[in-house]
C-alpha cells in the first residue's frame, strides 16, 4: 500500500432534500495504490459517499479534498482527470456508434488527439479484450460486454482512482472473474481501485481494505481480513460473509485458522492441517 | 412537487369519494362556461367559487401558490397586451401612440381571470384524483383501454425519466462532458451523448416493459379483459351530475339573454 493520501474526506455531511441525511460527518483517508471496497447495506450512504469524490455531489458541509484539491473548487471534468467513475449500468454512459469511438469519449474530452489518443484507445481495446468488437455498435453487444466498454472507456482516460460502482451487477461468475482480473491488474499497475458492491466473494478476494458504511457514518475501516474477523460488525450491518470463510471458523476447532477469506487460503490451511494430523 | 409530475394530493375530501367521471364532466362544463362569458365581475366571482372549492378538498396553500406562480406571465402579460393593442372606449391617458383606456383593462383583466379559472378548474380535477383514476375515468368515458394504458404508463415513467436524465447527465459528466462550455450549437450539441444514451435505455426499458405485459396476458384475443377496481355512480355522484347539467344549462340561458358578456357591466 502507498503511503500518500489520494481522498481525503473531512467531516462530510450531505443531505438528499432537507430531510433525509445521507451521510454523517464522514472521515476518511484513501492512500494511493489502495483496493478499497465500499460495503454496506442498501442505502447505507456508498453510492453518495463515492459520488463525492469526482464532484458529481457537493457536501453540504465538511470537505472533500481529491489529490489535495478541493472538489468544490474544482469541476468534475477537470476531476476525471483524477477519479474515473463507472457506473453501475453501462447503459448509462453507451451512445456512440462504434465501440471504438465510445472508449475514445473521454479521452477527447480530456483534449487527447492524434497518437496519443490513439495510442490509448489501443490499449484500452487490448487490455479488455474488445479489439474484434472495436467497430461494433456497442449498444447492441451483450450485457458483459457493454459493461468492459464502460469500464475500458473510462479505463482510457488513464484516471489515478477507479470507482467501480458493483461493476459485477448482472454479470455470470466467468464475466465478473474476468472483469475482476482485468480490475486488480489495473490495480498492480498502481491505480487505486474503490470497489463498491454488495458481493462479499469479491471483496473477500480481491480488496486489502474495506470501508464499512451504516446509516450514512463509517462503522469500521480497515484490513479486509480484520474486518471479516469481527462478527459483531458483519451481524450489525446484516452483512453474510464467504460461504469459505464461515466454514473455515466452523473448522476451528480442527485447527483451521480464523482469518480464511478465499478457496486457495482455505486449500492452503488444510492441506496444512491435514499434514499435521497425519 | 416539479419533479413528480404527479399534482394529486391524498386527502379523504368529499372531492376525492367523488367519481371521476364527474370531475371529468365538470371540468368540460365549466372550462365551456369560461368560454361562454366575458365579464370582469363573473370571472372573478367564478375564480372565488373554484378557490373555495379547491380549497374544501384540502389542498394545501403551497398548490395554491405553485398554481398562482405558474399562471403569473398570463396574469402580467393579457391584461398589459390587451391594454397597448386592444384600446375601446374612453381614453384614460396616452403614452406616445399607445392609448390607455379603462374597458381594454377591464377586458384583459376577465380574460386573464377566465383562463385562471379554467386553469384552476383542471387543477381540481388533478390534485383530487390520483392518476390511475384519472385513466379508468377516461377509459370508463370510451378511451381504449390500450389507450388509456399508455396514458398511465407514460404518467408513471415520467419521473423515471426524469431520474434517468439525471443519472445519464452525471455519467457523461464523469467522463468529462462539459455541457456549459461555448456557443448555444457548441452546447446543444454537447448533450447528444446524454439524449442518445437516454434514448437506447428507455428503448431498451420499453421494449422489456412490452415483453412483460405481453407475458403477463396483455391483449389476448378472444377474452374480455375485466378491471380490480371498477369506479362507480354513487347517489351523490348522480345529483353532483344532475346539479353540473342544470347549472350549466342555466348559464346558457344566461349568455342566451346576453348577460355577462360586457367586460364592465354584468346586465348590459
Amino acid at each position: 500500500m502507498a503511503s500518500d493520501t489520494i481522498i481525503q474526506v473531512r467531516n462530510l455531511w450531505y443531505r438528499y432534500r432537507d430531510d433525509i441525511v445521507a451521510l454523517k460527518g464522514v472521515d476518511l483517508d484513501i492512500g494511493a495504490g489502495d483496493f478499497v471496497a465500499v460495503i454496506g447495506q442498501n442505502g447505507s450512504g456508498k453510492t453518495t459517499l463515492v459520488k463525492h469524490f469526482n464532484g458529481l455531489l457537493q457536501p453540504a458541509s465538511g470537505q472533500v479534498l481529491v489529490g489535495g484539491h478541493d472538489t468544490r473548487k474544482v469541476g468534475v471534468g477537470a476531476l476525471a482527470r483524477t477519479i474515473g467513475f463507472v457506473f453501475q449500468n453501462p447503459d448509462h454512459q453507451i451512445f456512440c456508434a462504434t465501440t471504438r469511438e465510445e472508449v475514445a469519449f473521454g479521452p477527447r474530452n480530456l483534449g487527447l488527439a492524434g497518437e496519443e489518443l490513439d495510442g490509448r484507445v489501443e490499449e484500452a481495446l487490448h487490455r479488455f479484450g474488445l479489439v474484434e468488437l472495436a467497430d461494433s455498435p456497442p449498444a447492441v453487444l451483450g450485457f458483459g460486454m457493454r459493461r468492459k466498454i464502460s469500464v475500458a472507456s473510462v479505463y482510457a482516460m488513464r484516471p489515478r482512482v477507479f470507482v467501480l460502482d458493483e461493476p459485477t451487477t448482472g454479470l455470470d461468475w466467468r464475466n465478473s472473474m474476468s472483469l475482476m482480473d482485468t480490475v486488480r491488474s489495473m490495480h498492480e499497475d498502481g491505480h487505486t481501485i474503490i470497489l463498491v458492491t454488495h458481493d462479499m466473494k469479491l471483496v473477500c478476494e480481491f480488496a486489502q481494505r474495506s470501508l464499512v458504511l451504516r446509516d450514512g457514518g463509517i462503522l469500521a475501516y480497515d484490513d479486509t481480513r480484520e474486518i471479516f474477523k469481527r462478527s459483531e460488525i458483519l451481524k450489525e450491518t446484516g452483512i453474510e460473509p464467504p460461504q469459505i470463510a464461515e466454514l473455515s471458523k466452523r473448522m476451528m476447532s480442527y485447527g483451521m485458522p480464523d482469518d480464511v477469506l478465499t478457496v486457495d487460503e482455505f486449500r492452503a490451511a488444510y492441506v496444512g492441517i491435514g499434514r499435521s494430523l497425519r | 412537487m416539479s419533479l413528480t409530475f404527479d399534482l394529486y394530493v391524498a386527502r379523504r375530501s368529499w372531492a376525492h369519494r367523488v367519481d371521476p367521471r364527474v370531475k371529468l364532466l365538470f371540468v368540460v362544463l365549466g372550462a365551456v362556461t369560461m368560454i361562454l362569458f366575458s365579464n370582469l365581475l363573473f370571472m372573478v366571482a367564478a375564480l372565488a367559487a373554484v378557490h373555495l372549492l379547491t380549497a374544501s378538498a384540502g389542498t394545501p396553500r403551497d398548490r395554491f401558490s405553485w398554481v398562482w406562480r405558474a399562471m403569473l406571465p398570463v396574469n402580467v402579460l393579457i391584461p398589459l397586451l390587451w391594454t397597448v393593442f386592444y384600446p375601446e372606449g374612453e381614453v384614460l391617458f396616452r403614452v406616445w401612440v399607445l392609448r390607455f383606456t379603462p374597458l381594454a383593462l377591464a377586458r384583459g383583466l376577465a380574460v386573464a381571470a377566465r383562463l385562471d379559472t379554467i386553469a384552476l378548474i383542471c387543477f381540481f380535477w388533478l390534485f383530487t384524483t390520483d392518476q390511475m383514476s384519472i385513466v379508468r375515468s377516461l377509459v370508463k368515458v370510451g378511451m381504449p383501454f390500450e389507450w388509456g394504458l399508455v396514458l398511465a404508463i407514460s404518467l408513471r415513467y415520467l419521473p423515471t425519466i426524469y431520474g434517468l436524465y439525471n443519472v445519464v447527465a452525471d455519467a457523461q459528466r464523469a467522463r468529462a462532458l462539459d455541457v456549459s462550455r461555448g456557443n448555444i450549437v457548441t452546447r446543444l450539441k454537447s448533450y447528444l451523448p446524454i439524449l442518445v444514451a437516454m434514448l437506447i435505455s428507455a428503448l431498451r426499458t420499453a421494449d422489456q416493459l412490452g415483453k412483460a405485459l405481453e407475458s403477463r396476458a396483455l391483449g389476448l384475443e378472444g377474452v374480455e379483459r375485466t378491471s380490480l377496481h371498477e369506479i362507480s355512480f354513487s347517489k351523490v355522484d348522480y345529483l353532483i351530475a344532475a346539479w353540473l347539467v342544470i347549472a350549466f344549462a342555466g348559464a346558457v340561458v344566461l349568455r342566451a339573454l346576453g348577460l355577462f358578456t360586457h367586460p364592465w357591466y354584468p346586465l348590459a
